[in-house]
């Protein structure tokens, strides 16, 4: 024990202040018990600060500006000029309510909230070194311990975040300034969001991708019009090529790329943002002092209280295992929490809906047809078409469509896909369908607001049923 | 890939079975269908295969313990890749559940029950599991009503004590190797513990009854600490003082009767359940429905003796033991034919008495763990030497506690051999729902009464039971002396 070492006990330790650890610390003080969360950076996480936030709220800011100087169809004529620095400052307003509000929360639910970087030290403790020089360390005793303490971007061998022009998902939505170019290595969901934004605000965006498509992982009928989209906004796509490293030339750098024959494709731009994936953080945690050590995902196992294989530890969100999603990260903090309060919560989920912001956003939920015969059931699919729904007619968009897969015999909801304007809206009622076993007919009963784009969703119920009445029917 | 193994429905209607001894470890390789465990319910004594190819991560519980169907009693590392759910199901009966396994083996692959998060929660709570309920919701939707009513169901259950706290409470006698409990005080009630009120009314808070059903106890059996308007009230303060000193009071209700008091010495006790208690229950339904008179006479078998003496040889060169007991039941057989009431059920609610045209005749067998009455099939139809085959066959798989419940069902009277032990008289208690019983005294040496002297003639006392309803004295009587006719006379027995 080092000098000033000072030791607490609590009931409950999370450790890292995301939507996973803010929301079991205080779901831990709600039931009573003596909640400390422990976070070395801010409060809110890389969610809240670094990620989901203040993307959309550049993608917001940057739709904003975009549909006003593209809708002369509605006979609006149009030229924003856009401060690029007064759009980051205001995203930065945004993302500073939101995590003061979670800091409040949690004060006001009675969290106690301790600033360091948390590592387990044997014995149910935990020793929190606080951040700078001289500003020693203590430690905490737990009763339980929740492992919040998510992930980080992954970095490719030859673009280091620290060098000036390579930017990691972070840095990307902190320029100053907006450059003239960039290439983005990684088609994925936020290489996708950023190049979006970046094209829409004039930026000459090139996506360097390894594999031959975007957003790989999504069905490709989902995916098509948002490539389709994003190579209207003016993005090139460069498939089958691995980033492999980059050099300086002239005012701008020289990003070099190799495809599977060896071949190198050269592309000059001025920032490069290396957007491959995320990792989970286990590595500062001394996870040997307890006994535990990550699995070949890098992630701790957990049982359906997300336990790991210690008693009383527990992991969620990113480090353990499934999507990387801020709202089942918070799920599972809330069932952690309860648990440890001795409360019969488990992960007993049907689906995790997940969204994509592109343009046109992507949202799905449960299960796809082909997962669902995979599963043995017999699936009925319904389909509805954006370009049949008279709101989204009115808004100026209708590209997509709204599908539903339910099980034919039953008729319960199985999963959702959706891709066209709100996605990432209409996809809830869906979530909440297939959570309370509902079925076709149920969603199909239901009376649905018109005009609005959630009646897409009741007449893809219709159309499974075959008797939708906008579209033809099966 | 862990897998986690529940104690399967072992026979119909069983709640729950006694885990008699495990025949694995943890770190064993099981393969498939391999015994892991003897299981005790109140019917039989199983087996319980396997499920999987593995080996055995963690068996939770021991020896002794009694366990609720349904709960996880091993969990196996699975092999290789884990199997489509189908077959996991299917793997997961038992030969004996044939009903519920061919059903699920009928059902489409995906097993995911459907039901809204609340009743998922609430199935949680109640400690139902989900997957065992059947959905009256649309298409098969399982509701907040379903949940409880299958809650409602596991408590009303007879036998079936709240799984959580019986467990703690019956661990103590569980563990003892030799079943019995030493003890000074009560095993059964707890340092500290309360007895169960046993109100018809309790005053509490919403909250309060939320609390004892959550800690799963009856709130009248709570001490009240207040009264409100001369009821008792009780507060949450006393259900969470009940529940912590007294649940496993309150789980040994039944046997743990309040303000018992101890011999001086103390006392030991042993389990009553599993085969004890079913033989206990047999006995008191038989007996308290059935007017029991019992007929007593001795059957001279001088030349009996000297067949058996005879033929015994020849049956031991087949190697087949020839004990009295086949002439007994083919002379009994006989006796059955001529008075066919003998060799009947009374069946109360249909206003009938069947009389049985199969002969199957069960035999009672003491074994180390309580009585057993294997039964022996169509007796008419098979030879003193197959007859003979067969009870030793049968007496030695009861010993063992391989003989399967099959093999104990189906009887149409009953012979019990006390003799064998010493004695010569008794008053057998009747085999219910049959109506007749014979017991069988020692073979000795007895004075015998004959042409006006007295002789020392080999001899077997009878003593008949009867169920009263059915029979009458003189029709028992006559059956009796039918079948010492054959027992005194064998040669009888060659025109069966």
């Amino acid at each position: 024990m080092v000098v000033g070492d000072v030791s607490t006990g609590t009931d409950v330790a999370v450790v890292g202040g995301g939507p996973g650890g803010y929301v079991a610390a205080i779901r831990a003080a709600q039931l009573g018990l003596d909640a400390t969360l422990v976070e070395m950076d801010a409060y809110g996480g890389t969610c809240l600060n670094y990620g989901c936030i203040p993307s959309k709220a550049m993608i917001t800011a940057t739709d904003v500006a975009h549909d006003a100087g593209n809708a002369e169809e509605m006979g609006v004529y149009a030229d924003p000029d856009v401060e690029f620095g007064e759009m980051v400052a205001w995203k930065d307003g945004v993302v500073d309510q939101l995590t003061g509000g979670v800091e409040k929360l949690c004060k006001a639910n009675g969290v106690n909230l301790m600033e360091g970087r948390a590592e387990f030290a044997g014995g149910d403790k935990l020793r929190v070194v606080h951040g700078g020089e001289g500003q020693g360390s203590e430690t905490i005793e737990y009763e339980h311990c929740i492992v919040a303490t998510g992930s980080r971007p992954i970095e490719v061998p030859g673009f280091e975040f620290d060098d000036d022009p390579v930017l990691d998902s972070r840095q990307a939505l902190a320029m100053d300034d907006l450059p003239d170019s960039i290439v983005v290595v990684g088609a994925g969901y936020i290489g996708m969001e950023i190049s979006t934004v970046l094209a829409k605000l004039g930026v000459d965006v090139t996506v360097v991708e390894m594999l031959d498509e975007a957003l790989a992982g999504y069905p490709d009928d989902l995916t098509q019009p948002v490539k389709q989209r994003a190579e209207s906004l003016g993005i090139d796509f460069e498939f089958g090529l691995a980033a492999d490293h980059w050099e300086a030339a002239g005012d701008g750098i020289v990003v070099a790329a190799e495809n599977e024959d060896g071949e190198t494709r050269e592309f000059e731009t001025e920032k490069v943002l290396v957007a491959v994936g995320r990792e989970p953080v286990t590595d500062t945690l001394n996870l040997d002092a307890v006994g535990l050590e990550p699995n070949d995902d890098g992630r701790l196992d957990t049982d359906e209280q997300a336990r790991t294989d210690v008693e009383n530890v527990f992991a969620i969100g990113d480090v353990a295992p499934g999507p990387m999603l801020a709202h089942k990260a918070s799920k599972e903090g809330e069932v952690a929490a309860e648990v440890a309060a001795g409360e019969p919560a488990a992960l007993d989920y049907q689906a995790v809906p997940a969204a994509v912001f592109t343009d046109p956003e992507i949202a799905t939920v449960g299960l796809t047809e082909d997962e669902a015969s995979e599963e043995g059931f017999e699936p009925a699919v319904g389909t509805f078409p954006f370009r049949a729904s008279g709101r989204a007619l009115t808004t100026g968009d209708s590209e997509g469509f709204v599908r539903v897969v339910a099980d034919e015999d039953s008729g319960f909801l199985l999963g959702a896909q959706i891709v066209g304007p709100e996605a990432s809206e209409l996809v809830a009622e869906l979530g909440l369908a297939i959570e309370m076993g509902a079925t076709l007919e149920d969603v199909a009963a239901t009376i649905h607001t018109h005009p609005t784009l959630a009646e897409s969703t009741m007449e893809a119920a219709e159309h499974a049923l075959g008797h939708a009445i906008h579209t033809l029917n099966r | 890939m862990p897998r986690e193994f529940k104690l399967p429905d072992v026979g119909e209607g069983v709640a729950e079975g006694e885990i008699v001894s495990w025949l694995v470890a943890e770190g064993d390789t099981v393969s498939e269908d391999q015994p892991v465990a003897e299981v005790e319910t109140d019917k039989a004594v199983v087996e319980v295969p396997s499920p999987v190819n593995g080996t055995v991560r963690t068996l939770h519980f021991d020896a002794g313990d009694v366990v609720p169907v349904g709960d996880v009693i091993v969990t196996f590392d699975v092999d290789g890749d884990a199997p489509d759910e189908a077959t996991e199901d299917e793997a997961d009966e038992p030969e004996a559940a044939t009903e519920s396994a061919s059903k699920s083996a009928t059902e489409k692959a995906s097993t995911r029950t459907f039901a809204p998060p609340s009743v998922r929660r609430l199935a949680r709570e109640l400690d139902v599991d989900l997957d065992s309920v059947e959905g009256t919701g649309p298409s098969g939707r399982v509701t907040e009503g379903d949940v409880r009513a299958a809650a409602e169901s596991d408590t009303t259950e007879p036998q079936e004590e709240p799984p959580e706290e019986v467990q703690s409470a019956v661990e103590p006698v569980g563990e003892q190797a030799a079943d019995h409990t030493e003890s000074g005080e009560p095993s059964g009630t707890p340092a500290g513990g309360r007895e169960p009120a046993g109100r018809e009314k309790t005053l509490a808070a919403p909250a309060t009854r939320g609390l004892a059903e959550e800690l799963g106890v009856d709130i009248d059996d709570v001490p009240a600490t207040e009264e409100r308007d001369g009821e008792a009230f009780v507060t949450a303060e006393d259900v969470q003082a009940y529940a912590e000193g007294g649940t496993a009071a309150q789980g040994d209700t039944e046997a743990a009767a309040p303000d018992r008091e101890f011999a001086e010495g103390g006392e030991t006790t042993q389990p009553y359940r599993g085969v004890r208690r079913s033989i206990g229950e047999q006995m008191a339904e038989s007996k308290y429905t059935a007017p029991h008179v019992t007929h007593h006479d001795t059957a001279v078998i001088d030349d009996l003796v000297a067949t058996r003496e005879k033929l015994k040889a020849r049956a031991a060169e087949q190697d087949v033991k020839l004990t009295y007991l086949p002439f007994v039941m083919k002379a009994v057989v006989a006796g059955l034919k001529e008075y066919p009431i003998l060799n009947s059920e009374l069946r109360e609610a249909e206003e009938e008495i069947a009389l049985k045209q199969d002969y199957n005749v069960g035999v009672a067998v003491a074994t180390d763990h309580g009585l057993m009455v294997p039964v022996v099939k169509h007796v008419d139809q098979k030879s003193i030497l197959e007859i003979a085959a067969e009870v030793n066959e049968l007496a030695a798989k009861a010993r063992d506690r391989s003989i399967s419940r099959e093999e104990m069902q189906g009887g149409t009277f009953t012979i019990t051999n006390f003799g064998a032990v010493g004695g010569e008289y008794a008053t057998p208690i009747i085999n219910y729902p049959e109506t007749a019983i014979l017991g069988l005294g020692g073979i000795d040496e007895r004075p015998v009464a004959e042409d006006g002297e007295v002789r020392a003639a080999k001899t077997l006392p009878l003593s008949l039971s009867i169920d009263h309803r059915v029979i009458d004295g003189a029709e028992a009587a006559r059956f009796t002396n039918y079948v010492m006719e054959r027992l005194t006379d064998p040669e009888l027995l060659l025109l069966e």
